[in-house]
């Protein structure tokens, strides 16, 4: 039986097994490759969608269990070509290095935005525990998160 | 010549992709017809391949080419070329490659490796260089003496696949004199993975009778030179280009995944991804290596250190790969950042049979700061003075001689400690501490060097008023190519950086280039670029001066015109100019190289060294705080500041950028990173449960001062500024945990058992029997210099 997967607004089939990776249908039959399976494992969250609206690693979701879920990928984030917040601020801080870890970085920001608009510098560094960057330090991360947050 | 400042604070053009998720890295690329590549892995340390049967697996579904070492005839390495892409007859570590795979999808060339049939007879091993040093130790490669010399001069004997020595002055006649104290220490350091978000990737195409490898690489012309040398193929017939790469380090460096897929290309006609898995990278990245070290010094009550010698143990792994290199480097690190009265040195790389060893951001100094530093500070608790106070005393500055015997120029270290001064006291005081831990803090100097040699760019002049560079150059993710050298071009031209176009690498369009490393690319490649963009420069306003009917040299280039200096709005626009001179004679370009001046050292100070003297030093002063939990063992480090020699800032904030991120590699390098090799001969850390990298829970913002006006012959008085921010993090935070516990640290990194060990006094002295007693002991020839002095 094919899956159904709402990617992005666009409702599409799959015909994979049940219980592979959603990363791996987001990159090898859509072609979406800003989710990056760095670990596979679920420590570095360069691989983080939202699913419902919820943060999740894309490597440890089988396909199956996002089956008619609204999943919203780092590609589906700017809208009309415009950055959304976090990543109009991770431009302007000239945060961004390698920048693989930047997709996973922009989602798991992206929902920390939206649903805690108080958050402080050590919530920000609590919220990014899942999010391993080896280039930048994560303090500009940081800085680019306060920076959205007091741009309404 | 220009009459713009090429500095500037200019973002990053790669960036706004790389926050949509759009940038295809090397792993993210896919070719129609593409086909996916797996390796068969050795499961032994050491042994000998009895057979290796691909027939069954050759007749499994979706399967298009299996290769073997047949295929791959070369041999490569730096120094000594002892390494074939797959094993030949002998397994020398686990890991080593025995077969590739390519078949139509990732799974069918996995299953298809299950069913390669190996049989492997096991030989003894020497997992530690301890065991490879033994008198009756197993030889890692029996066959030695055999293998192809590339470059004279490094003693060689069995285990030991590389030794470099420095000798200048009289260190025995230092260490006999009445009026010193001999301070000894030993100190041992792990291995380190770089952890490069994404893997060593590669996706290889062959077309018209020539290899096209689209690869995650540092270094285009490396890979594209020993490809050749394994596949037996002539250079010429490989061309390298280089998608924006996820994170180097240094890992891509050398070559990784490359021959494989090249090879399974031309096999299989089609193109051919192979993206090494995390385990993968996990079990065999090249790590910074292990490294046993002893130093002595003679040091007299006044703080003269008059002898000072040294012996540093670095494993290369399996085979010699850079660290056979890098034994060239103790003489500038172990022996850097103080004036020494005499001195001697072995650097030794020595086989084991373990995964190899590579280069990771600051090779070989990030440990021999560490040793050199907590050294000084155990020399000064010996005669009693003042660490700070010693380090002030004994600071290179100008005119002094370094190991080598090189003249180093300009006082540099002594201002910046003072400039480190300055930031401490500034500071605002902690609050009362009474949390019952335990506090230390240290100041600890480094030293290191632009890594130069021969580089190529070319500007080409677009009647559109745009500048295309065209480099072998590579976007690491350090920024170098999206700012430094835009920004050089764009001043040089009067013209905006972001008018200047970034050509992405391709050795068929850009001349020889060492690599992106060893920070290297805007002094390197800058200066080539510097170059090109002035002769760019001169033939444009040759052809304004007959527009303009004005003398060439009272001409500006500035905000996209040609104009008689102090006359704005005079003249034309470089467009205008551009689009004439393009009519008049053609196409405008330049060209432009560099390679390293050569500074001298002494003569017969050195042997085996692959750089005798450094053309641009780099220094460095950091200082940090930390607390110490002595019911856990746990290090917090509080606070974290650096001073660094930069030459001249071109972007200060991407510097300050590389400037954190390389100083949070660092702290994961003193507390918690490390890989250990089981009893097995295997790595024993295969993810990221087991290795355990920085999380922005762990990281305090650093201070950072960018110390500007050091000599450099760099373009614009430049110097490398991302390699080195990782330099003496080990140091400064060792020293710090030896200041707040009053034990003796000999050992990184730091971890919570480690610390507790020490606290409890369980930790017995660090004892290296492999490291002979009498240091000529440790030679496995004299040292002998081609000059035959010394």
């Amino acid at each position: 039986m094919a899956l159904s997967l709402t990617v992005n607004g666009d409702r599409l089939a799959s015909t994979a097994d049940p219980a592979t990776p959603l990363v791996d249908i987001l990159r090898e039959e859509l072609h979406l490759t800003g989710a990056k399976p760095v670990c596979r494992e679920g420590f570095c969250g360069a691989c983080m969608v939202l699913i419902d609206g919820k943060p999740t690693p894309s490597c440890l979701t089988p396909a199956a269990l996002a089956d008619g879920c609204e999943i919203q990928t780092v590609e589906g984030l700017a809208t009309h070509g415009q950055l959304n917040r976090i990543q109009a601020a991770l431009d302007a801080s000239d945060a961004v290095q390698c920048g693989m870890c930047f997709p996973g970085m922009v989602v798991s920001l992206t929902h920390l935005l939206t649903t805690r608009p108080d958050a402080t510098r050590e919530d920000i560094r609590a919220a990014l525990t899942g999010n391993i960057c080896r280039c930048t330090g994560y303090e500009r991360i940081i800085d680019a998160t306060l920076l959205a947050l007091a741009t309404k | 010549m220009s009459d713009v400042s090429a500095t500037m604070d200019l973002r990053r053009r790669d960036a706004a992709d790389k926050l949509r998720g759009r940038t295809r890295y090397t792993a993210d690329r896919y070719l129609p017809g593409m086909l996916h590549a797996a390796v068969l892995r050795a499961s032994v340390p050491s042994g000998r391949i009895v057979r290796l049967d691909t027939s069954r697996a050759a007749r499994m579904p979706g399967v298009r080419a299996i290769v073997t070492d047949a295929d791959a005839p070369g041999m490569m390495g730096i120094g000594i070329a002892d390494h074939p892409l797959f094993a030949r007859d002998l397994i020398h570590y686990d890991g080593e490659p025995l077969a590739a795979i390519a078949a139509t999808t990732l799974a069918q060339a996995q299953a298809a490796l299950a069913a390669i049939e190996v049989e492997i007879e096991p030989l003894p091993a020497a997992l530690t260089m301890a065991d490879a040093l033994a008198p009756d130790a197993p030889l890692v490669h029996p066959n030695w003496r055999d293998y192809e010399v590339l470059f004279e001069g490094g003693a060689r004997e069995g285990n030991v696949a590389w030794e470099a020595t420095v000798v200048r002055g009289d260190v025995d006649a230092a260490f006999a004199r009445p009026d010193v104290e001999i301070v000894e220490s030993s100190f041992r350091v792990g291995r380190q993975n770089h952890v490069a978000l994404e893997p060593r990737a590669v996706v290889a195409s062959y077309e018209d009778g020539r290899f096209h490898i689209e690869t995650s690489t540092q270094a285009p012309w490396g890979i594209r030179n020993a490809t050749a040398r394994l596949l037996g193929v002539p250079a010429s017939q490989v061309r390298v280009t280089v998608p924006p790469v996820g994170g180097g380090f240094g890992l891509k460096f050398d070559l990784g995944v490359e021959p494989f897929a090249a090879l399974l290309a031309r096999a299989s006609g089609r193109p051919v991804r192979l993206v090494n898995s995390r385990e993968e990278e996990m079990l065999t990245c090249l790590f910074r290596e292990n490294a046993d070290i002893r130093i002595r010094s003679a040091v007299t009550r006044e703080g003269e250190i008059v002898g000072r010698e040294a012996v540093v143990l670095m494993d290369c792994g399996a085979y010699g790969g850079e660290q056979i290199f890098l034994t060239t480097m103790t003489a500038h690190t172990l022996g850097g950042n103080y004036r020494l009265g005499s001195v001697r040195l072995v650097s030794r790389a020595v086989y084991t049979n373990t995964t190899p060893n590579g280069a990771f951001r600051c090779c070989n100094g990030v440990y021999n700061t560490f040793a050199l530093e907590r050294h000084t500070d155990e020399i000064a608790a010996r005669i009693g003075m003042d660490p700070l106070l010693f380090r002030r005393r004994n600071v290179l500055g100008d005119k002094d001689l370094g190991a080598t015997g090189q003249v180093f120029q300009a006082d540099v270290l002594g201002p910046m400690l003072d400039r480190m001064d300055t930031l401490r006291d500034a500071a605002t005081m902690p609050p009362g501490r009474s949390d019952g831990r335990l506090y230390g803090r240290a100041t600890t100097v480094g030293t290191w060097f632009v890594f130069v040699g021969p580089s190529a760019a070319t500007v080409n002049m677009n009647a559109d008023g745009t500048a295309t560079l065209v480099t072998s150059g590579v976007e690491i993710g350090s920024g170098s190519m999206m700012q430094a050298l835009p920004q050089i071009v764009a001043s040089t031209l009067g013209i905006a950086p972001e008018s200047v176009i970034v050509r992405a690498a391709d050795t068929d369009a850009a001349g020889y280039d060492v690599g992106v490393g060893g920070g290297r690319t805007t002094v390197s490649l800058g200066a080539a670029s510097l170059s090109a963009a002035q002769e760019v420069r001169t033939k444009l306003l040759k052809v304004a001066s007959d527009m303009i009917e004005a003398a060439p040299e009272d001409l500006v280039m500035r905000e996209g015109r040609i104009e008689i200096a102090g006359a704005p709005g005079s003249g034309r626009t470089v467009t205008e100019v551009a689009t004439r001179a393009q009519a008049l004679g053609g196409p405008i370009s330049g060209t432009g190289a560099f390679t390293g001046a050569g500074v001298p050292a002494m003569p017969g100070c050195v042997a085996g060294h692959f750089i005798d003297a450094i053309d641009i030093p780099v220094f460095a002063v950091h200082d940090c705080e930390v607390a110490v939990d002595p019911e856990t063992g746990h290090v917090e480090v509080l606070n974290y500041r650096v001073v660094q020699d930069v030459g001249r800032a071109l972007n200060p904030r991407a510097i300050h950028g590389q400037i954190q991120g390389g100083v949070v590699q660092g702290l994961g390098y003193a507390l918690h990173e490390e890989a250990t090799i089981g009893s097995n001969g295997r790595v024993c850390q295969t993810g990221f449960e087991t290795y355990r990298v920085p999380l922005a829970l762990d990281v305090v913002p650093v201070e950072i001062s960018l110390y500007e006006g050091a000599p450099s012959m760099g373009p614009l008085g430049t110097k490398g500024a991302g390699e080195v921010p990782i330099l003496n993090v080990g140091a400064a935070v060792a020293c710090a945990v030896a200041n707040a516990t009053g034990k003796r640290v000999q050992e990184l990194p730091l971890t919570p058992p480690r610390v507790l060990e020490l606290l409890l006094d369980r930790k017995r002295d660090l004892d290296l029997p492999h490291i002979a007693e009498t240091w000529s002991d440790n030679l496995v020839r004299p040292h002998k210099t081609p000059q035959g002095n010394a």
